[in-house]
């Protein structure tokens, strides 16, 4: 019987909305890797945009006393470094790996130098001026006692996830610039030859993604927490790239993915409680990562087998 | 212009690479820094006219820490000490920060090359880098704090963490019990987050444990790792499964991760404990009291005895609640705060167990590898 009573405690209610909580900025950072991926740019860099983000969307909120303003500050932060990239990658030809780890290092050095320029401290920076993203109270669901706990005051940009994702999946496969997107990746040259600008969809594509970018940064430090500290992506971002792998690039699977992976991380928090031990629980997630890799690239193998044979009888 | 953008872009990811390594460039900027400081230094001891023990130049003193510092907890700590020793002694110092280990241990073979007088391993994460590399740097004085290294030129200081934790424990204990205080539920459960899983930190755990049972048997402690000394964000996200389970009071030991812990008690209206430092006033009124640990005094100390020339290698000291080495907050953050609602009792309480425990009435466990003659 007390394993029930545990067990009750480790799946209720709260753990839906733990698991939402935990996704939602590795969800931002999957959909900024997901729409550069469309135009077959591997955007390694979501990580460094994601930390630059937090940090301006801190130090702008703190200044300014909006939080308003930090957001659209940290969207603009990323779109600067995302050009940085896209700039290298597109007009200079170089590999895009590379530059996106020189964005993830440099993003980790220059807010820590900006740290103690600006704010003269070191590794953690919280202050009561920092005006947080808010929550969103929904007074009519006060009295219905399960979805209250499950949907109210949740932070302003969690509720935005979920809108986003639609937006990014009707932009995608509904509409004319969608296909022009998904055309320049999967075969750049017949795009061209139809008439499309190959490169100014690709800087388009990096552009967009270095808001939702600063979105996911500052989520991360206005929304999750209202904070900033020195790496405080702690890879949230590469398992937002894993998460669009696994989805391939569909804004809607990849959201799946990273659900996955906030489930494994929520879960494994409740587990350690009851004496699991901690050095398996924090392997889950990273084991979940390779896991699911793993699967959906053999998925994609197989597709891709089977496409060819049929193209062999046909 | 084609060749010349290659070249260029050939010599980024050449640095980036460099940059992959903080060793590298962390003895770099080391060097830079010693120039400079050496030079101001040396100007500073002769107007000091020979006050430290050896003639030529300041006593320089480099210190490894695992983790960053302005965690306003373990590592500010032991800087603060630092920081009285540079203004009472004009010592020469450098701090060496890391998240991985091994940053740890590049950081710690880059100051052992770099030939400073004493290297203080600020954690236990160090101890095993310290194991390895003192041997090898006879002459090089190290220290290490929080745990033991058993080499002829490694002086340990460690703190009986187990005692202050059992205070904490039983105040969190009594506390979980005042369901008139706003968001304390009527579970007698308390929580523990720590940060990585070490064994420094079970020697924290069992007193915490033994404290909170010894004063209510029934209690359920919920405890959990974030894996890491410097994501608060995990430290958050494990502080509130644990109060969805009950807990209405978290412990925090998790340097870095700890301002997670007290922001998730701010803004679920409970409550956390502090450590190290006195955390009472980084989220007021929800943090009833921090066990503060004098990791600043077992800086100085150390540094100090280098200075008047006593420092012994090979020794241990162990600062116990009765050495002031470990204690609690006097609460008083919390109560302004509660005002009338404050619990006194716990005040008492605490006091009264803590001279149970300096006269040797109460015998607080330890964790295995730990304790005055480990």
């Amino acid at each position: 019987m007390e394993v029930f009573e545990s067990l009750g405690k480790i799946f209720n209610v709260s753990l839906i909305y733990a698991t939402f909580r935990a996704s939602t900025p590795i969800i931002y950072a999957a959909l900024c890797a997901a729409i550069t991926q469309q135009a077959n740019i591997l955007n390694i860099g979501t990580e460094g945009i994601m930390l630059v983000g937090a940090f301006t969307a801190v130090a702008v909120s703190y200044f300014t006393g909006s939080w308003i303003l930090g957001v659209a500050a940290a969207m603009g932060g990323g779109a600067v470094i995302a050009m940085i990239m896209a700039v290298g990658h597109i007009k200079y030809d170089s590999e895009i790996c590379a530059i996106g780890m020189g964005i993830n290092l440099f993003a980790i050095a220059i807010t820590k130098f900006l740290m103690q320029v600006l704010f003269n401290t070191n590794g953690t920076f919280s202050d009561p001026a920092i005006v947080p993203i808010p929550t969103v109270h929904l007074p009519f669901l006060e009295h219905i006692p399960v979805l209250n706990e499950l949907l109210n005051d949740w932070c302003f940009t969690e509720w935005f996830v979920i809108i986003f994702i639609i937006i990014l999946q009707f932009l995608f496969y509904k509409t004319v610039w969608g296909l022009r997107l998904r055309a320049v990746g999967q075969f750049p040259m017949a795009a061209q030859t139809a008439g499309i600008n190959v490169n100014a969809v690709k800087y388009q594509a990096m552009l967009i993604s270095g808001l939702i970018g600063g979105l996911a940064g500052a989520h991360l430090s206005l929304g999750y927490s209202t904070q900033f500290v020195e790496n405080m992506t702690n890879n949230r971002g590469f398992m937002g790239v894993a998460a669009m792998y696994f989805g391939g690039a569909n804004p809607v699977l990849t959201a799946v993915g990273c659900l996955l992976f906030g489930f494994s991380d929520s879960v494994g928090a409740r587990l350690q409680a009851y004496g699991f031990p901690a050095q398996f629980v924090l392997m889950t997630p990273y084991l979940v990562t390779v896991i699911v890799l793993a699967v959906s690239m053999a998925i994609k193998l197989g597709a891709v087998k089977k496409k060819q044979s049929s193209l062999v009888t046909g | 212009m084609k060749k010349v953008l290659s070249v260029t872009l050939a010599g980024l990811m050449g640095l980036s690479l460099v940059a992959c390594g903080p060793s590298a460039s962390e003895v770099a900027a080391s060097k830079e820094a010693d120039a400079t400081a050496a030079a101001t230094e040396a100007a500073g001891a002769a107007e000091a006219g020979g006050d430290t023990a050896e003639s030529d130049g300041p006593i320089r003193v480099c210190i490894v820490y695992s983790g960053n510092l302005g965690d306003k907890s373990y590592n500010d700590s032991c800087n603060a000490g630092a920081q009285k020793a540079v203004e009472d002694f004009g010592i020469e110092l450098k701090s060496l920060e890391g998240t991985t280990a091994q940053e740890w241990e590049a950081n710690l073979v880059a100051a052992c090359e770099e030939g400073y007088d004493l290297i203080i391993g600020a954690s236990s994460n160090n101890a095993d880098h310290i194991a390895k590399y003192a041997p090898d740097y006879p002459d090089i004085k190290f220290a290490v704090i929080d745990t033991t290294v058993d080499q002829p030129n490694v002086q340990s200081i460690s703190f009986a963490q187990n005692q202050g934790s059992f205070l904490a424990g039983a105040a969190a204990a009594l506390f979980t019990q005042k369901t008139d205080i706003e968001g304390v539920n009527a579970d007698h459960v308390i929580g523990w987050v720590g940060g990585m899983d070490v064994p420094v930190l079970h020697d924290f755990y069992v007193g915490y444990e033994q404290g909170a049972k010894y004063v209510d048997p029934d209690v359920t402690i919920l405890q959990a790792f974030a894996g890491s000394w410097s994501d608060p964000l995990k430290g958050k996200e494990l502080t509130l499964a644990q109060y969805e389970q009950g807990a209405d009071i978290v412990m925090n030991v998790a340097s870095g991760t700890g301002p997670g812990v007290l922001e998730a008690a701010k803004e679920s209206g409970k409550y956390a404990i502090g450590v190290d430092l006195n955390q009472d006033n980084d989220q007021p009124g929800h943090v009833l009291t921090s066990m503060v640990k004098r990791v600043d005094n077992a800086c100085y100390l150390t540094i100090q005895s280098v200075v008047e020339g006593n420092f012994q290698g090979g020794t241990t000291q162990y600062l116990t609640l009765a050495d002031g080495g470990v204690s609690l907050t006097d609460f008083s953050v919390m109560r302004e705060a509660l005002g009338d609602k404050f619990p006194e009792d716990i005040v008492e309480q605490c006091d009264e167990l803590a001279e149970k425990i300096i006269s040797g009435e109460i015998v607080v466990e330890n964790y295995e590898g730990f304790g005055p003659n480990a």
